[in-house]
């Protein structure tokens, strides 16, 4: 049997790394790793990478980013559209968002922070193998887009990996533990444990990745992952009946805010520097920007202390009625509402 | 503190969903309750400060609150002053019981339920 024969299709794995040591590092680190099971190509730039493509029989596209200004979409672009037949795996070192989300966006299955130890590449190699190895309707194409969250869990529980699920939504919401297939910590702000999975359930838009395994600070939870995972879609399904049934998804903002009472009394919205740009009866504009941009401030100081996600709004409840402030970066808004006489 | 002030406030934690609550009298010293990992006492103590530092521009600017509401996307901080400078802070999971009773305990606590 020929060398070819032997080598499944879905075996051609290509690394595309313009730092050269690290690319032969990794060529090498796979080789081995997969015991000669994958032929693995290299490619120190896109020509050289589109030399190997053209042959048709990549299935697995590794592309190494070293630099946050390298434009990760149109490269990716470049070796192929989404339906491309052959799954695509961006690291990345630094792994910014922005370059998280700009793979994502350009077609890539997973994302991952761009291994540097010998474990790391181990652990890599091991989430390759399953993404080769993945078989549903769909295949692995935009895993993280279409799969979802609880897929991944079990994923990682049934292979008995040991991995940190990160999930994101603008900035960091929480993280999930996995040690040798059991889930063992998870942590969503303030909250951990068994509330802090359920509630990363909850979570719609965001995106996840993950990350080479590290010991938590704690293990909050003891419960298998079959019972935690059903209880988490259970919780969820339960929310999404709620909505389902008109009782507002978000009632308990609702209820901070109170039915509309009254009528607007004033407005003003400013860009995040202070700039009016609307003015509707406001006595005050100077005070109101000096109140909008100190309570930004003090949100500043708030929020990485309560990690509670992003600030949506402040009320302030009056005698005559209530104010609402949203400073945000780049806007900020006032609104007063006069309470029904 | 009272009696019933502090058996009023000792209540509170077993509200579903509510996360940490704390009272500063007006001598300055602190209650709160809370996990003691996540909200400990320190912190508590430090958020009722910084947000009886925002209270002054608020009154500053005309607008005297009977309270405020900071909504974040993972809970609720409900801010309650009241004319004798007791300030009372309450964090709330946003879908909880908890965050539907918030009304209630700050007319309590406005009302002088926990004289």
């Amino acid at each position: 049997m020929s060398k070819e024969n032997k080598i499944e299709r879905e075996r051609h794995v290509l690394i595309v790394d313009d730092d050269r040591d690290d690319l032969a590092m990794a060529g090498e680190a796979f080789r081995a790793l997969s015991e000669d099971r994958w032929e693995v190509h290299t490619a120190a730039d896109a020509a050289e990478a589109l030399a190997v493509l053209r042959a048709g029989k990549t299935a697995l596209l590794v592309l190494a980013v070293n630099t946050p200004v390298l434009d990760v979409g149109l490269l990716l672009g470049s070796f192929g559209q989404s339906n491309a037949p052959f799954k695509k795996v961006v690291v990345a070192h630094p792994a910014t968002d922005e370059i998280r989300a700009a793979s994502l966006a350009a077609g890539a299955d997973l994302f991952f922070e761009k291994p540097v130890s010998p474990e790391g590449l181990k652990s890599v190699f091991d989430r390759l193998c399953e993404l080769l190895d993945w078989k549903n309707a769909q295949g692995f194409q935009g895993v993280l887009r279409s799969v979802g969250l609880p897929d991944l869990v079990q994923m990682e529980c049934l292979g008995g990996n040991s991995s940190v699920l990160e999930l994101f939504h603008e900035q960091p919401l929480g993280r999930i533990y996995i040690d040798r297939g059991q889930i063992v910590h998870a942590v969503c702000g303030e909250i951990s444990g068994e509330r802090a999975f359920q509630k990363l359930f909850t979570i719609t838009g965001g995106t996840f990745e993950l990350r080479e395994f590290e010991v938590p600070s704690e293990h909050t939870i003891n419960r298998t992952w079959e019972f935690l995972l059903s209880e988490a879609l259970r919780h969820r399904e339960q929310l999404a009946q709620r909505a389902k049934s008109g009782e507002n998804f978000s009632a308990d903002a609702k209820t901070v805010s109170g039915e509309p009472s009254g009528q607007t009394a004033e407005m003003l919205i400013c860009s995040g520097a202070g700039e009016v740009h609307y003015n509707w009866q406001c006595p005050a504009v100077a005070d109101r920007v000096t109140l909008l941009q100190a309570v930004a401030q003090r949100a500043e100081k708030l929020i990485p202390d309560l990690q509670l996600g992003r600030l949506d709004r402040v009320e302030i409840q009056l005698a005559d009625g209530r104010a609402i402030l949203q400073p945000r970066a780049d806007r900020l808004v006032f609104v007063r509402v006069a309470a029904k006489p | 503190m009272k009696a019933d002030f502090k058996t009023w406030f000792a209540a509170l934690p077993a509200v579903p969903g509510m996360l940490a609550c704390g009272v500063r009298q007006p001598n300055g010293k602190c209650l709160g309750y809370g996990d003691e990992k996540i909200y400990p006492a320190e912190k508590i103590e430090k958020l009722l400060k910084q947000f009886a530092e925002l209270h002054e521009p608020l009154v500053a600017a005309e607008l005297s609150p009977r309270w405020t509401t900071w909504a974040f996307e993972y809970g609720h901080l409900r801010f309650v002053a009241r004319p004798d400078r007791r300030l009372l802070l309450l964090l709330v999971s946003p879908d909880t019981e908890a965050v539907r009773e918030l009304d209630r305990i700050a007319e309590e606590f406005l009302a002088g339920t926990s004289k």
